[in-house]
Order: C-alpha cells, then structure tokens, then sequence
C-alpha cells in the first residue's frame, strides 16, 4: 500500500469519526443483543453512543475546505453537513426514547443496532461528495429501516406496511442507481462536484448550458423519483398513508423524519444546490430542473393538504401532512435553483431557497415527531389513539400533553413563535427573492403555498378543536398511562426544537449562518481550474 | 448578540417611556402565565390578579399618552405660528425601542450592521390612542366576564391577556415581519375564547374565524416579505423595519424616472396577460406586463386586512364570531380586533402602496366600503337578535372608516382614524350593554323584551347613550368622525358620500327601533329573569365602573377631539402628503404619451364612467416598440 492511499484514508477516517462510533457501537449492540435481553440496557448503550458521536462530533476537527478536497475526496464534511450531523444525531436520541417501551426486550438488541445504524447513514448522506459514498449511506439508512418496521409487531397490518415500505424503497433505489449511472457516463467521475464542473464546462462535448440534453433529462428524472419515494413527493407518496397506518407509532414518526431528511440532503448535493465550486452550477443549469420541481412542489403540497383534509386517522392524517410539508420544501428547492443563479445573493445568501430547506427540515423533524410522539405517549394496548376521537377533550384530563400537541399543531399551521413559521417564513423569502424573467412562477408558487397553508390549518385546527373544545368520549384514563418517562423525555426535546427553533435566539442564528456558509472558504487566488480533474 | 439600537430620531429623556412600552407588553404575558399556573380552583385569585394586570397597563398607557401627547400638544400653536413646520419623511416614533432578533444575511447597508428582523416597537401619533383603547377595552373585558365566566376561569383569562398583548404588539410594532407575528398570534387566543367560551355554535364560529383571516393574513405574509425585497433588490438593503421601508419606497417613486416607475407603479396590463395566455402575443409584448410590486404588494397586503376589517364580501365570518364570543370577546373582536385590519391598510397599505392605492384602492376598496355601509346597515334592520344586530352596524361602521381612509386626504384619515377610536368606543361598550342583559335574561332576542326601560333604569340609560354615539349624535364622538370622513371623501368621490350618509339615516333607524323595541314600550320581561324567584337588578357597581370610563370618553371626544387629531396630525399628513404625491405622479405620466409605465387599460377605467373608450386611449398611448430604444438614451 502506497503511502498516499494511506494518507487519503487516514483522513478519510478521521473524516467521519461520529459515523465510525455509531456503527462500531451497533456492531457491540448487535453482538451483545444475542447474549442478553434487556431493553433498558441497550438503550442505554444506544444511548451512550450517540452521546459519545455527539461528543466526537464536537471536538472533530475542522475538515479542509479548500477547493482541492471538494474534488478529491468522497466525503466533504462543509457547514451543511454538519447541521445534517447534529439533526441526524439529536433526531436518533428522540427516536429512540420514542421507542423505549414500545420494543420488546428480546428484540431491543436488534432494534437498537439498527437504529444507531440508521442514525450513521442519515449522518453520512450529509457529507456525502460522491455518487457512490451518498447511495451507499442512503442504503446504510434503508436496510436497517425495512429490519426495524418489522421488530415493533408482528401483525398483518404491520407486515403489510413493512413489506409495502420495503419493495418501494428497493425500486426507489433502482431509479436512482440507473440515473447515477446517465450521469456517471455523461460526466466520467462520481465525485459530485467534477461531475458538476463536467457538466458546466461541457460544451465542447456538445452539452449546451441552457438546454440539457435527453440523456441529462432522463438522469434528472430517474434521480428525482428515486429521491421523491423518500421525501414522498407526489406522485410517488402513495405508500406513506398506508405505512404509517399500519406500522408502529414510533416507526411512523421515523419513516416521516428520516427518509425525509435524506432525501432532500441527497437532492441538496445531487442537484448540485451545495457542496459545489461555486464557479460550476451542476444539474441546476437549463431551464428544466425547476420546471420540473415547480410541477412537483405544486402537486405535492395540493394533493397533501386535500388528501388530509379528508381523514379522521390521525396517523394517515400525519402521513398526508407530511406529503404536504414536502411539497413547501420543494418549493424552497424549485426557487434555490434561480436564486443561486443571480449573482446578487452572494453576500444574501440565508434568503436563498437552501438555507430554507435545511432549516425548514429541523422545523420539521421537530413538530412532526413531536405529534406522532403524543399519540406515542397516550396510546396504551388497551385503548390504542388511532382516529381524532380519540383525542377528544385532551385538555381536560392532560392539559399539558394537549398543549404540546396544541403547539405542534400550530408549528404545523406556521403559527408565529414557533418552528414552523421561521420555516415558512424563510421558503416565501426564497421563493419571493427570484428576479429576472421566471421571478412571476415562484409568486405564483408562493401563492398556490401560501393557500395550502391555510387549507392545512383546518385539518390541524380540527384536532386542536377535538382537544380543546369537545368532552371526552372515552376518557383517557391518566393512571393507566404507562407514564412512561423515555417518551416524555422526547416529547420534550421535540417541544423545546420547537420552541427553541420558533424564537428568536443565538442558536437559530448560528443555524441560519450554518445553513448559508459558502462550501469553499474563497480564499483569494486560488487556482481551481488547476485543480480541476482532467475530463475524460 | 442582542443589542438595544435607538434611532437618532429618539430624544434623551425617552428612556423611561421606551420602558412603559416594553412594559405594557411584559406585564399581560407574564400575568397570564402566573393565571395560568395558579389553576382553576382559585379563581377569585385569578379574577383580581388578571384585573390588576389590565389596570396597571391601562395606567401605563395612560402615561405613554400623556407623555406623548403633551410635547405635541405643546409644540404646536408653534408650528402653526411659524406656518411651516418640518415635514416627517417617513414614520419616526418618537418613543421606540428595538433589539435585533433574527439574523437573515450579513450584507446591511448601514455602518456594517446586519440585516436582521427586529423586535421594534414605538409608539406613535396613529397608534398611541389605539393603545389606550385596547386598555380601556380590556379593562371592561375583564369586569364584565367577573361572574359571566365560572367554568375554566384561569384559562379564560389567561387567553384574555395574551390576546391583550397580541394586540397591543400590533399596533406598537415597527418592524413588519413582528407586525405580521403579533397579528397572527392574536387568532390563537380569540380563538379558543370563541371556542371554549362562546354560544351553541361556538367550535363551528372559532374555526371559520380562524381560518377565514389565516387564509388572508398568508397572503398578507406574501405582500409583506415582497415590499420587503422589492426594497432589496432596489437599494440592495435588506431591512425589516417599517419607517426604513416607507423612506426607501418614497425614495425610490421621488425619483420619478421611467425605470423606477415601471418596478413600482406600473399597473398590470390585463389584456395583454389574458392574451399571453392565450399565446396571442409575442415576447416583445410581454415586457412589463405583469407591473409593478406596489399593485401587487396593494392586493396581497389588502388580502389580510379586508378580512379583518371586514369589506364586505369578506364579512361572513364576522356575524357568527361575533354573536358565538363570550362578551369580553364580542367587546374586543369589535372595539380592537377590526381596526388591526384598518390600522394595517393606513399604516402598511397606504405608505407602502401609495400609487395602487389611488388607483386601484379608491375605486375598488371606495366602492366595498359604500357597499358594506349601507348592506351592513341593511342586515342590521333585519335582525332580531340585538347582539347579530351590534355585529352588523360594525360592518356598517367599519365602512365609514374605510370610506375615511380612501378619500386619501388629510380630512378622511383624520376621520377615519377617530372613527376607529369612536366605534372602538361605542360598538365595545354596545356589546357590554349586551352582554350585561343577556347575563340578566338569558335570551337576546328582542321579541322577548319590552319597556325595560322602566325596569333598569341605568341599563337603559346606557343603552340609549351608546346608540345615540354609535348613531352619530352631534356632541358626541361618531359625530365628529363621520363628518370628517364625509367631508373629506366629497373631494374624491361625491356620488360615494352621498350613498355613505344613507347609511347614516340608516344606522340612526335601526338601532332607534331596536331601543324603542327593547327599553319603551309596555313593561315584558322573559320569563328567564324571574325565574330564580328573585327579578333582575339594575347595573351594579362592577358594570358601572366598566361602562362609565367609556362613556366619559365618548362625550369628551364629542366635545373636545383635538387632542387626537391634533397628536396623529404629523403622521396623518405624511400619509396624506404620500397619497398627493401619488396623484400628482398619475396626473402627470397619464397626460405623457409614450409612457410605459401606466399603460391604459388600468382597472381605474372600469369603474370610472366618464372616462372615454379605453380602446382609443390604448391606441393613442402605447408607443410603437420600436421607438423605445431612441427615447431612452
């Protein structure tokens, strides 16, 4: 072995240390799961391992940000990634208290293993540079998830979900390989930003910039199916309902957050919105990527909201939600691809759609693992919360659980003070700061969201009024509640992201700042053509 | 990380006001929550804590009117006398305060600053006696709820002070995206109190409600966050703060070149939209079809606001909020929440817009106003139940403050403005008068009552003062407001006073036939309020003392407006002074051939009869493309 390869992987390595901890410690749970069954024990080891990634990730050095890495190297850790670290992380502890109880002890060492597991993936899809590095972490992220969607029950409703869940994603994932292999042949690398710079710089390989090619078109394509099955776009939602339906509550809430975070961090990178040199523009180029995802936002956040308007299960209801919730990411994603073409927003960039996308994703994972977390907590084997009846004059038997589910709801809505207003608050700066000629379709994308929204609040606000302003139908009784406390810790951490996310202070301007920092620190002269790869 | 700016504009001296105007939004909040956690089993505790919270701010207001208004009032027979006074260039509150909360890019214009949303709240010539309403208003809230309200005490009033904050943040709010999160955080407190509180058809009321005005207030997001970055993309300054805004708005429009009028002003060339469309057009025609961000920013902005006004094809929410809320928030739906909706046409609409706002607003928002005056009074007429009777001629009012506003003059915003404080005023305590005998009888209907006046004397007695200041009794304070609304709306659009004072014989004719239905007349009284053996008492000294300050008020202004008019004057005629701006730049490029920047056709033809054919003046204006290119260099 050369002495450069072992340079390259030593940084590598030290690249990814969190992930490096999270997977070593699955392998202990796993092992460790065969000897002993004991839930609390490996959840405290789970536990202790996403702590100890936390910690890893703190004091891990800052990765070289020069333009030589960002073509070099199939893991780029920039600012964007580590936000994608730190949700992955936090979102993996609330998970995980989410499922404390709902697992049984004979199976805890499995679930736990594919939990931290998960939680690497999501945590590598962030930095991923290169087209293989980002289809295997989304794998990393899917097997597990087929695995874990069948160790909370067995049941022929949760067989039907898992394996509905299962052969969707697996032919998600064909699309997508087929549309890295268009791109793999167009541009002769993997790694995202050459590819990019092939692209851009390729008209003498007879890709004109302002229209791209068929075969560009059909890699477009293929790429975003295959992504849009996981941030479950239209029209390839329709297996969300189902699933969340007939899954696990705790599973619910990790196939509305996970799959979600992935596949837009993946769309972020594949489409080039981050991680690039700036001087390239990637797959944004031509006039059809945002055509494309303006079809795409539309549809998704319509069909969301009407769908969910019409049903009285509070687990589909959630599920449609957030097919809806993904269409007002799109639209952040469609208007990205204009507002980063203007030169204007260089020094304006948290106005841009993607600092958007990634705020409105922590907004997002926060209010909706929240709500599912509620149903969590209420929901005992006698006397399960499936439709919004159920709920019914929660304020009077659980005040304080209704008002976390109230601020959830109205997070949801996009009520001031919370969350999910920031979140809608910096899409419509997105998609309102488009210039130029197109600028008149992301209003009209604006306006078509700005109704959603309200179309969405009547279906929240029907549960809010079920909790508040209806008497209980089927008292819940407060002393048959497992008062289980794992859940109420994640209830917790999902009301304070909330909150915390929604008000004003140093931590969610740090994120903003975060979310916008440019990929390469421009440092003054620095030669990127010399640095380019020679294009085959 | 956050630091407390003031503006040059703020005189020494101020410090201590800027706190009163924290303070009047601390102490709602944190009373609240303390009502909040003290739970339901106290609520005697509750009642006296939530009633020292109004009246402290009630005092405090009080203060910060006093305190702002003396220096005006002093300095003014100075002004006059000089006969020239410095013109206000935008709004400048006298007395603000402002942190930087939100962080959004890093490239302010201003000595390095970055841009940031701010927690900017000041106090003002249009806002300062809207304040003190919204204490004075409370204040009676929360007495008349003392006994009407005995199930989830603590709640109730919890919601009540938050929704005080909600609304108080609104009118203090200099910064326009803090504007637009205090107008929304009041839906979630009225709501539940309609919800929990209100009549038999209260879940279906709160959520019309709510969702009726969030559906507005979204788009209203958009107008905001559009005037916001139509400003950046101007002057490349991103900034959130509402006098900021208005400078650079006028900045712009003051320099009057075809450039700058065709991204502000120009008016959307319909036809020429339908024909793209259609594909009827080529590109060469599209240019500058879609106008400029001020008719667009005017719509979107109006969205939110003529729901909350309501104008009236929007109003349908407003009778059965208003008759399913509890008392407290029938008073303070009518008496505060409407006029956020006025309040943000004249503080947002009007500066932000001002162009749109003569050429689309007088016409259009003229025309819903006439409209909702006289078919408000109309559905009044129609009503047997008093308190759906009271919500209708708020329609009606409301009406006239609009009419007010788009006479555009200094005249009508003047009258519009004390027509806001005066059916604040009279509408508020009306719903008092109300909900005091709906408490006493249990039935609202007027087919159940007769002569009470010589049952309940004091009752009646109020009842029929209200009415008369609601009618516009001269001497009492809807006199002055409507004159001056109709005094300044003849210069615009006579043909619109003439059918607004029918709304006035209107007004005086069905609330004349519900008191003489109601309070003279043989004695009938409803079974309900003999029931418990003992017959109902007249006012007692609770209900007195929320009626009477009111009352007070209502004459004082009647008598002596000046102090108001004379304290919003500044502010006034900066918007007045906006709005001739805005005719004199119509007079001029409309008179211009080969402008593009108001290309005919605009929507101010349609609704104008004496204008001739827009088809000729479409053939005579637009220049032939070709010549653009020549002109411009």
């Amino acid at each position: 072995m050369s002495q450069e390869v072992i340079a390259a992987l030593t940084q590598a390595v030290s690249l990814i240390v969190p992930e490096i901890v999270l997977v070593l410690g699955a392998c202990a749970v796993f092992l460790g799961g065969t000897f002993r069954n004991d839930r609390h024990l490996w959840g405290v080891g789970a536990l202790a391992t996403l702590i100890l990634a936390g910690v890893a990730l703190w004091r891990s050095p800052p990765s070289p940000t020069s333009a030589a890495s960002l073509y070099a190297s199939s893991i780029f850790v920039d600012q964007p990634a580590l936000l994608i670290r730190w949700t992955a992380l936090v979102g993996g502890v609330v998970l995980l208290l989410l499922s404390w109880n709902a697992i049984s002890d004979s199976l805890s060492g499995e679930f736990h293993g594919c939990l931290l597991l998960i939680v690497a993936g999501l945590s590598l899809t962030g930095s991923a540079n290169d087209l293989v590095t980002l289809f295997l972490a989304l794998e990393l992220t899917s097997i597990p998830t087929y695995i874990l969607l069948y160790l909370f029950r067995i049941d022929a409703a949760a067989q039907e979900a898992a394996l509905k869940y299962f052969l969707l994603s697996v032919f998600s994932s064909a699309l997508l390989l087929f549309g890295f292999s268009y791109l793999y042949g167009l541009g002769g690398t993997t790694n995202i930003p050459a590819l990019a710079d092939a692209l851009t710089h390729g008209e003498e390989n007879g890709i004109s910039v302002s229209r791209l090619p068929a075969v560009v078109l059909i890699a477009l394509v293929m790429i975003v199916s295959g992504l849009g099955f996981r941030i479950s776009a239209v029209p390839f939602h329709f297996y969300a309902p189902d699933v969340y339906q007939g899954t696990a509550t705790p599973a619910a809430a990790l196939l509305a957050f996970v799959p979600k975070v992935a596949g837009f961090i993946s769309l972020l990178r594949v489409l080039g919105f981050i991680g690039l040199d700036p001087r390239t523009n990637g797959l944004t180029l031509g006039n059809e990527t945002p055509v494309f995802l303006w079809i795409l936002a539309a549809f998704t956040m319509s069909l969301g909201n009407v769908l969910a308007l019409l049903q009285s299960n509070l687990k589909r209801l959630l599920a449609y939600s957030s097919v809806a919730h993904a269409g007002y990411m799109l639209v952040a994603l469609a208007a990205a691809n204009s507002v980063q073409a203007s030169e204007k927003t260089s020094g304006l960039s948290s106005l841009g759609g993607v600092p958007a996308v990634l705020f409105y994703l922590m907004a997002y994972g926060g209010m909706t693992v929240g709500a599912f977390a509620v149903l969590v907590y209420l929901s005992t084997p006698e006397r399960p919360v499936e439709n919004e009846d159920d709920l019914a004059g929660l304020s009077r038997n659980h005040p304080g659980l209704a008002l976390m589910m109230t601020l959830f709801l109205f997070s949801l809505i996009g009520i001031p003070l919370t969350a999910g207003f920031v979140g809608k608050l910096l899409i419509f700066l997105g998609a309102l700061a488009v210039e130029g000629d197109r600028a008149i379709f992301y209003r009209e994308l604006a306006l078509i969201m700005a109704l959603n929204a309200a179309i969405g609040a009547w279906y929240y606000l029907r549960i809010v009024t079920k909790m508040y302003l209806h008497t209980p139908i089927k008292p819940l009784e407060p002393a048959k509640l497992a008062h289980s406390w794992p859940v109420l810790a994640a209830l917790w951490i999902c009301t304070v992201l909330t909150l915390g996310l929604g008000l004003p202070n140093p931590i969610t301007n740090r994120i903003m700042r975060m979310a916008s920092a440019p990929p390469i620190s421009q440092e003054p002269g620095s030669a990127l053509a010399s640095n380019r790869p020679r294009r085959p | 990380m956050v630091y407390v700016s003031r503006p040059e504009h703020i005189v020494s001296g101020c410090d201590a006001m800027a706190n009163v105007l924290v303070s009047l939004l601390v102490i709602p909040t944190v009373a609240a929550i303390t009502v909040a956690i003290l739970g339901q089993e106290r609520a005697a505790l509750v009642r006296w804590v939530s009633l020292g919270a109004t009246v402290v701010n009630l005092i405090l207001a009080a203060v910060l009117a006093i305190g702002f208004a003396g220096p005006r009032l002093r300095a003014t027979p100075v002004a006059n006398a000089a006969g020239s006074e410095a013109v206000l260039r935008t709004f400048e509150p006298p007395i603000a305060v402002s942190w930087d909360v939100l962080f959004l890019g890093q490239n302010g214009v201003a000595e390095g600053k970055p841009s940031a949303i701010q927690f900017y709240v000041g106090c003002d010539g249009l806002n300062v006696w809207l304040i003190v309403l919204t204490t004075l208003l409370m204040f009676s809230g929360v007495l008349v709820s003392w006994t009407s309200i005995h199930e989830r005490v603590n709640e109730f009033y919890a919601w009540l002070l938050l929704l005080e904050t909600g609304m108080l943040g609104v009118f203090m709010a200099f910064d326009i995206v803090l504007f637009y999160v205090f107008f929304e955080l009041t839906l979630v407190p009225l709501f539940f109190l309609i919800g929990i509180w209100g009549g038999p058809q209260r879940r279906y009321a709160a959520r019309k409600f709510f969702i009726y005005t969030l559906t507005g207030s979204m788009i209203t997001l958009l107008g905001v966050l559009g005037v916001v970055l139509a400003c950046q993309s101007e002057t490349g300054e991103l900034t959130f703060s509402i006098p900021r805004l208005v400078e650079i708005v006028h900045g712009r429009l003051a320099l009057d070149s075809p450039a700058e009028r065709a991204f502000w002003t120009a008016v959307p060339d319909v036809r020429a939209i339908i024909k793209h469309m259609f594909r009827l057009v080529g590109s060469q025609e599209t240019v500058g079809m879609w106008g400029g961000v001020e008719f667009w920013v005017f719509l979107a902005l109006s969205a939110g606001f003529a729901i909350k006004v309501p104008l009236v094809p929007l109003h349908t929410w407003l009778p059965l909020a208003h008759v399913e809320a509890p008392t407290a928030g029938s008073v303070l739906l009518a008496g505060i929440l409407l006029k956020i909706g006025t309040y943000g046409f004249l503080r947002l609409c009007l500066p932000l817009a001002p162009d749109a706002s003569l050429l689309l607003g007088v016409p259009l928002i003229g025309t819903l106003a006439v409209i909702g005056i006289v078919y408000g009074a109309l559905c009044a007429l129609a009503q047997d139940d008093i308190k759906k009777l009271v919500a209708y001629s708020s329609v009606s009012h409301l009406g006239f403050c609009m009419l007010g506003m788009f006479a555009l003059n200094t005249a009508g915003l003047s009258g519009s403005l004390l027509q806001m404080i005066n059916h604040g005023l009279s509408t508020g305590a009306l719903f008092l008068v109300v909900g005091m005998l709906y408490e006493r009888y249990h039935t609202r209907m007027m087919g159940d009552y007769g002569g009470l006046g010589a049952r309940l004397h004091l009752l009646s007695l109020f009842m029929v003062f209200f009415c008369l200041t609601s009618i516009g009794l001269p001497g009492l304070n809807g006199f002055i407001g409507e004159a001056l609304v109709l005094l300044g709306m003849y210069e615009v659009r006579p043909w619109m006073v003439v059918v607004g004072a029918g709304g006035i014989v209107l007004g005086a004719w069905y609330l004349l036939t519900m008191l003489m239905r109601v309070f003279f007349g043989p004695v009938k009284e409803p079974i309900a309020g003999t029931e418990h053996g003992v017959p109902v008492s007249d006012l007692n000294l609770r209900e007195l003392s929320a009626l009477i300050p009111i009352a007070v008020l209502c004459v004082v202004i009647g008598v002596y407006p000046q102090p108001i008019l004379e304290t919003a004057r500044k502010e006034i005629e900066l918007v007045a002074d906006y709005a001739a701006q805005a005719r004199e730049r119509q007079a001029n490029h409309q008179l211009r051939p080969g402008n593009l920047s108001l290309p005919p056709g605009n929507l101010d033809d349609s609704l104008l009869p004496r204008k001739s054919d827009p088809r000729q003046r479409f053939d005579d204006e637009v220049p032939p493309p070709k010549e653009q290119p020549e002109e411009q260099p």
